[in-house]
This record gives structure tokens, C-alpha cells and sequence, in this order.
């Protein structure tokens, strides 16, 4: 750890500056990091919670859906053939809208209708009523169908995004503020530079050398004067 | 027309009355339907329809048994049944049979129509459509570009061509809606195979002609209540009533007025046989309009065989044949589902 971590500093009392604002800087933003992952995870339990309750509602609507083709086909004979061959153009339509939580955007999709239901007729004679149903029926699913995508959507988006502002988060908890802290600590007990402290250099023990050295330089050229 | 029809009926007849009440008398009873209802899956289904009289006509299906495969065959059947007494019969009753295939060859007609206007292939058009209802000119459908060259080419040679011309002018023919156009075809089939009956007179008159006009009142209640809240409009809905009937022409007139189920009961009440069927509307189990018409047509098919010497029993077999194969498809359907709620709902026929 000590030979490749030793971050270089030089042992001024601006340096020391420096490096409390910068444990500041790393604190803060540890802080606001985590502030953006609790709402993340917030929102992502919200969402967990609608995924359950709308599946286990998809489970019945599929149910119900998937059984009005059979009433439908019982009072009214087979109009399957009819219907698909006169398809021309989507009714259900989705659109993709954007939606933000804490800086992340989240896709969101929403339907919408466009144009008249060109199979108002079918069935006019027969069985009306059931296929009426069964287009009910099947409208529903489609629409929790797309609501359900949504969902699912954000909830990987926002899945990614919570596991890389986690990391984020533990970075700087577990590595950067560490590193700061043991360059601050150090100045502040004033270990002994060397040995086993990375980076660990002692301001005022320096800053006596220092004076040593300056007074040892007077000295001598005192002294060589002197004499 | 002929007085007297139990002296001559069976010398050209004979043989084939005898064989549709044959058939008849192999129609699923009540026991067969509760024994229907209680399989737990589609091979229970196919084991218990050995016993009846459709016997192994599913022997030859591979796994897995799906509902539609069981449709496809009993069809199957049925037109063979058909196509047997048809190759069979002399006129008139060859005529008859003719006019019964009709209404199933105008919705082939309409899927064809359909089909090659969207350019799909014939071939897949083909496969849909139904048997009973085919003519030799189907193939040739994709040769046409606009529904009037369609008209022109091919159907003018079919038994359809009258009630296309009875419908509109050609040049309608390509605006219109290919539902309306649907039920105008029916609507003039409708009355002219009831001239028909009405003109060969006899006991096939008194029993067929209540059943049409039970057929024309039920289709302009229908319509009607399958109109409100379409773009459909009030003269356009009187286009498609058929003009014969207990309806006709007051109750049609005061039908085409009606704005909601309210008032269609209302016009009801000066007609005392159709009363308590909108009655019965409704009540426990959810019964719709439709559901109520149906019971009441199969009890009329099953009254006319009460009678002897007429064309009657070919159409009626042919219908109650028909309920029996959407009760059986309702079975299969909810036993493969597992959605049993409502598996008691279909019609039972004797």
C-alpha cells in the first residue's frame, strides 16, 4: 500500500489548505450522491410495488380476453378471417414521453387512439353485442399491456442507474475520502514522514527542518563571516 | 301446388326424408352434453364423442387436439352429409338446397371479395372459407381487379348474381361498406328463398315460411340493436331490414325509428309472440337478445319435424346440426381454457 499509493504533496500550510477543502468537496458530493440514490431507491420500490399489482391484474385480463374470442365465436361465427384481412393502419398508437427523477431520465409510454374503429359494422347482424365485448376486452389488455412496458422500462433504466451512483457513492466513501483523510490526519498528528504512512509527512516537523536549515545556513555564514 | 303431398312426396323424396331423419335422430341428447361438460381435457372430449355418432372422425388428428381441428372435422362432416343428399335429390328440392347453401356462399363471396382487393393470395382466402358454401367459380375470384369486374366476370354466373342486382347498381358496388353490402346480399337472398317457399304452397310452405319470417323479424331486431351507437344511419338501417315478416312494414318502420333497447321493447309489446323472448332478456345467468333468438330458433327447427312430406327437415337438420357444432366448439373451448364458469351456456337441442 505505501510504495504505490504515496500521493506527492509538498508540506505547505497551503497544501493542507487544499486538502481540507477537497475532503469538503469529496463529503459534500459523497452526500449529494447518496441524497440521488435514496430517491432512486424510492422510486424504484414505487415502481416495484405498481409492476406486482398490475401483473397480477394483467393475469386476469389476459384471462378474460383470451375467453371472448370463444363467446365471441359462438354467437357470431367465425369473423377472425374478416377482421384480419381488413387491417390497414394501427388504432392503438404509443408515444414515448420523458420523465425525470433525481437528474435521471426515465421513458415513459402512453397510448393514445387515432382514427374510427373501422369494424363498428362487424357482427351487425350477428353477435354484435359479444364482439363489442371482446374489442373491450381486448382494449384493456392492450392499454396494460403498454402500462406494464413502461414500468418495466423504467425499472431497468432506473435499476442501472442506482447500481452506478452506488458505486459512485462507495468510491468516494471507501476510497477517495480515505486517501484525503490520511494526507489530513497526518498533517494534523504530525506523523513522521517515511516509513509505513503513505504520503505522511509531518508540516511542522518540516517546517522546523525548514527553520533548522535556514538557521544552519545563517549560521555557518555567520560564522564564516564571523571569523 | 300439389295437393295431396303425401301421395307423391315419396317417390322423389322418399328416400332422402327418411335419411335426414335418420340423422336426426343422432343429434346429442341432454346426456351426452353432461357428459360433455365434465371432461377434464380435449381427449376426455374426443373419448366421449366415440360413443355418440360422430364416432372416430378424430382418430386420424395428430397431438395435440386443438379446439379448431375438432371444428374443422365436424364441418367436414357435415358438408359430406350435405353434398350426399344434394347429389341425391331432384327438383325441386334441389333448388331448395341450393337456396340453402346460398347465404354461406355470400360470405365466401364477401371473404373473396375482401381478399383480392387486398391482394392476398386465393389460395390462403380459400382455405377459409366455408364448404357448404362453395361454387366453381372461386378460384377465378383473383383475376379481378375492382369488385365490379368481379361482379361482371364471375359472379354474374353464380345463384347470386339476382341478389347483387336486386342490391344496387355496379357502380355502387365499390364505395360501399362491405358489411352493408353483406347484409343487403342477405337481406334479398332472405326474401326471395321465402317467395320461393311460399310458391311451391304445400306443407313445406306452412312450415318454412314462420321460420324465415322468425329469421327477418330476428335479423331487423338485430341490426337494430347492434346500430345504436355505430355511424349507422336510420335510412340506412331500414335498407337492411327484410321486407316480409311479422315486422313488416309497421314494426319495421317503428324499428327503424328506436334509439335504444327501451323503445325496441316497447315496439315489442304490440307483437305477443315475440314479447316474452324480450322478456326473458337479461334475468339470471346474463342472457342476451341474441341467445334468447337462438333457443327459440332451435325449438322452431326442432318442431318441424313433427311433420311429414317436406322440404323443411333438410334445412331445419342443417341448422340444429350447426348449434350442436358451436355447443361442442363453446365445450372445447372452456374445457381447454379452464374458464368452466360458463360452460353450461350452450343451447340444448333435444
Amino acid at each position: 500500500m505505501s510504495g504505490k499509493d504515496r500521493t506527492e504533496i509538498f508540506p505547505s500550510r497551503m497544501a493542507q489548505t487544499i486538502m481540507k477543502a477537497r475532503l469538503k468537496g469529496a463529503q459534500t458530493g459523497r452526500n449529494l450522491l447518496k441524497k440521488k440514490s435514496d430517491a432512486l431507491t424510492l422510486r424504484f420500490r414505487q415502481i416495484l410495488k405498481k409492476i406486482i399489482e398490475t401483473k397480477m391484474l394483467m393475469g386476469a385480463v389476459m384471462r378474460e380476453a383470451a375467453f371472448s374470442p370463444a363467446e365471441a365465436k359462438f354467437a357470431a361465427g367465425d369473423v377472425g378471417t374478416t377482421v384480419i384481412q381488413n387491417v390497414k393502419k394501427a388504432q392503438v398508437k404509443i408515444r414515448a414521453k420523458k420523465d425525470n427523477v433525481a437528474g435521471v431520465t426515465l421513458p415513459v409510454f402512453e397510448h393514445y387512439h387515432e382514427g374510427t374503429d373501422s369494424y363498428e359494422l362487424t357482427g351487425l347482424a350477428r353477435g354484435g353485442k359479444r364482439l363489442a365485448k371482446l374489442k373491450r376486452n381486448y382494449a384493456k389488455a392492450v392499454e396494460l399491456l403498454v402500462e406494464l412496458a413502461s414500468l418495466r422500462t423504467s425499472f431497468v433504466t432506473l435499476d442501472e442507474a442506482i447500481k452506478i451512483t452506488d458505486r459512485c457513492v462507495n468510491a468516494i466513501e471507501h476510497i477517495i475520502i480515505p486517501r484525503i483523510d490520511i494526507i489530513t490526519e497526518a498533517g494534523r498528528t504530525g506523523a513522521r514522514g517515511g516509513g509505513t504512512e503513505p504520503g505522511g509527512f509531518s508540516w511542522e516537523v518540516s517546517r522546523m527542518f525548514r527553520v533548522e536549515e535556514k538557521a544552519e545556513e545563517n549560521l555557518p555564514g555567520g560564522a564564516a563571516s564571523g571569523v | 301446388m300439389l295437393e295431396g303431398a303425401e301421395l307423391y312426396f315419396n317417390v322423389d323424396h322418399g328416400y332422402l326424408e327418411g335419411l335426414v331423419r335418420g340423422c336426426k335422430a343422432s343429434l346429442l341428447t341432454q346426456q351426452d352434453y353432461i357428459n360433455l361438460v365434465q371432461c377434464e381435457t380435449l381427449e376426455d372430449l374426443k373419448i366421449h364423442l366415440q360413443t355418440t355418432d360422430y364416432g372416430n372422425f378424430l382418430a386420424n388428428q395428430t397431438n395435440p387436439l386443438t379446439v379448431s381441428k375438432i371444428d374443422t372435422e365436424m364441418r367436414k362432416r357435415l358438408c359430406g352429409e350435405f353434398e350426399y343428399f344434394r347429389n341425391h335429390s331432384l327438383e325441386p328440392l334441389s333448388t331448395f338446397l341450393t337456396y340453402m347453401t346460398c347465404s354461406y356462399m355470400i360470405d365466401n363471396v364477401i371473404l373473396l371479395m375482401n381478399g383480392a382487393l387486398q391482394k392476398k393470395s386465393v389460395k390462403e382466402i380459400l382455405g377459409k372459407c366455408h364448404p357448404l358454401g362453395r361454387f366453381t367459380e372461386m378460384e377465378a375470384v383473383n383475376i379481378a381487379e375492382t369488385p365490379s369486374d368481379l361482379f361482371n366476370a364471375i359472379l354474374v354466373e353464380t345463384p347470386l348474381a339476382p341478389f347483387f342486382q336486386d342490391c344496387m347498381s355496379e357502380n355502387a358496388l365499390d364505395e360501399l361498406n362491405i358489411e352493408l353490402l353483406r347484409n343487403k346480399l342477405y337481406k334479398s337472398y332472405l326474401e326471395t328463398f321465402y317467395k320461393f317457399c311460399k310458391n311451391h304452397g304445400d306443407v313445406t310452405a306452412e312450415v318454412m315460411c314462420p321460420i324465415l319470417e322468425f329469421e327477418a323479424d330476428r335479423r331487423a331486431f338485430i341490426i337494430t340493436l347492434n346500430s345504436f351507437g355505430t355511424e349507422l344511419s336510420k335510412e340506412d338501417r331500414e335498407t337492411l331490414y327484410p321486407t316480409f315478416g311479422k315486422l313488416y312494414p309497421e314494426g319495421l318502420r317503428l324499428l327503424a325509428q328506436a334509439e335504444d333497447f327501451d323503445q325496441m321493447k316497447s315496439i315489442v309489446d304490440h307483437y305477443v309472440v315475440y314479447k316474452p323472448l324480450f322478456e326473458a332478456v337479461g334475468g339470471s345467468g346474463g342472457k342476451t337478445l341474441e341467445d334468447v333468438f337462438y333457443e327459440r330458433e332451435v325449438q322452431m327447427n326442432v318442431l318441424a319435424f313433427n311433420r311429414q312430406f317436406h322440404y323443411g327437415v333438410f334445412y331445419a337438420y342443417v341448422k340444429l346440426k350447426e348449434q350442436e357444432m358451436r355447443n361442442i366448439v363453446w365445450i372445447a373451448e372452456c374445457i381447454s381454457q379452464r374458464h368452466r364458469t360458463k360452460i353450461n351456456s350452450y343451447i340444448p337441442i333435444l
